[in-house]
């Protein structure tokens, strides 16, 4: 059994911290009956299945959200830079519902893939003929019906294609 | 009779040692501590576009206006009512949203807004807010959109 009484004609020393009378009887205590001071974990397993159960139903497993900046035209307003001549003009029709219900036309160009996967390839070689580059004004023309899923994938698009001026137009 | 802890161990009484569940609990905890998103009061459910390879950025705008559109039956796409509000606030109609955007350009000439509207929605229902938007002089347009899936 260990002995918890301070060796006879030792001083005590500065470092020792102060025993409260209380702590010192109830260490002579357990120490006398040979059991070893416990802690009570009881309290934190209950707050830590607060804190789980609380994590477990706020958390939702969601896809990010960002967003797709651009600047509006002041309504009213003269341009400062009159636009040039020959922007390239993307229309979206609604064809009906479905999967595939839209179609894809470029004022002036033949040949314009029907999907949006496709239509970054066809803008970049648009910008390759003389008279086109990235500055080239994209102004997407979308009917009243079409819906937003398609013309935030016709902006996504250009975006992807490297546009970097891109424009709603009226339909 | 002593009912003491040396006596029930005497005993053989069987214990629980609950030091392994602590840990479970602890790896749990902090599992969904890091993974959980606080999604914001003004971004109010609904369902976003989701572009191919998307080019949608994650950013923190701190002056920033969200006006929600979305339709009032989301199980019914083709009952055509939108329904139009600015942050959590109830729905509202457009020309009083359009006040409330004025007065806020008047408190703070810098805000930008942003656009969260449904992907069912016709292009016609957010032209609306776009036009609205424009005619109180807010220059930057935001459009939520999902981000790009990360391979």
């Amino acid at each position: 059994m260990l002995s918890t009484r301070r060796p006879q004609g030792k001083k005590r020393s500065i470092t020792d911290t102060k025993e409260s009378p209380y702590a010192r009887r109830r260490r002579r205590r357990s120490a006398a009956r040979g059991l070893p001071i416990a802690v009570n974990i009881a309290p934190m397993i209950d707050v830590s299945f607060l804190l789980l159960i609380f994590f477990l139903v706020t958390t939702t497993f969601e896809r990010a959200e960002g967003i797709l900046a651009s600047d509006l035209p002041q309504l009213g307003a003269v341009p400062a830079v009159p636009l040039p001549v020959s922007p390239i003009v993307v229309r979206l029709t609604q064809t009906g519902p479905g999967h595939a219900d839209y179609t894809i036309a470029v004022d002036r160009f033949q040949n314009v893939p029907q999907d949006f996967g496709a239509l970054p390839d066809f803008l970049r070689q648009l910008q390759q003929q003389p008279g086109f580059d990235k500055q080239t004004p994209v102004v997407i023309v979308a009917e009243n019906n079409v819906r937003w899923d398609h013309v935030v994938n016709c902006w996504n698009a250009a975006l992807r294609a490297g546009c970097e001026r891109i424009a709603f137009g009226e339909p | 009779m002593r009912y003491g802890r040396d006596h029930r161990r005497a005993a053989g009484a069987m214990d629980f040692n609950a030091t392994p569940l602590v840990d479970v609990i602890f790896l749990l905890t902090i599992f969904f501590m890091l993974v959980a998103r606080f999604s914001s009061a003004e971004q109010v459910a609904m369902e976003l576009p989701k572009p191919e390879e998307s080019q949608a950025e994650v950013t923190r705008i701190p002056q920033r206006v969200v006006i929600n559109c979305r339709l009032a039956d989301p199980d019914d796409p083709l009952g055509r009512l939108v329904l139009y509000h600015i942050g959590p606030n109830l729905p509202e109609p457009l020309a009083v949203i359009s006040d409330r955007l004025a007065t806020m350009k008047r408190e703070s000439p810098e805000v930008v807004a942003l656009v969260r509207a449904d992907r069912r929605l016709r292009y016609a229902d957010v032209r609306v807010v776009m036009r609205v938007i424009a005619e109180n002089d807010i220059k930057v347009l935001n459009v939520a959109a999902h981000v790009a899936e990360e391979e």
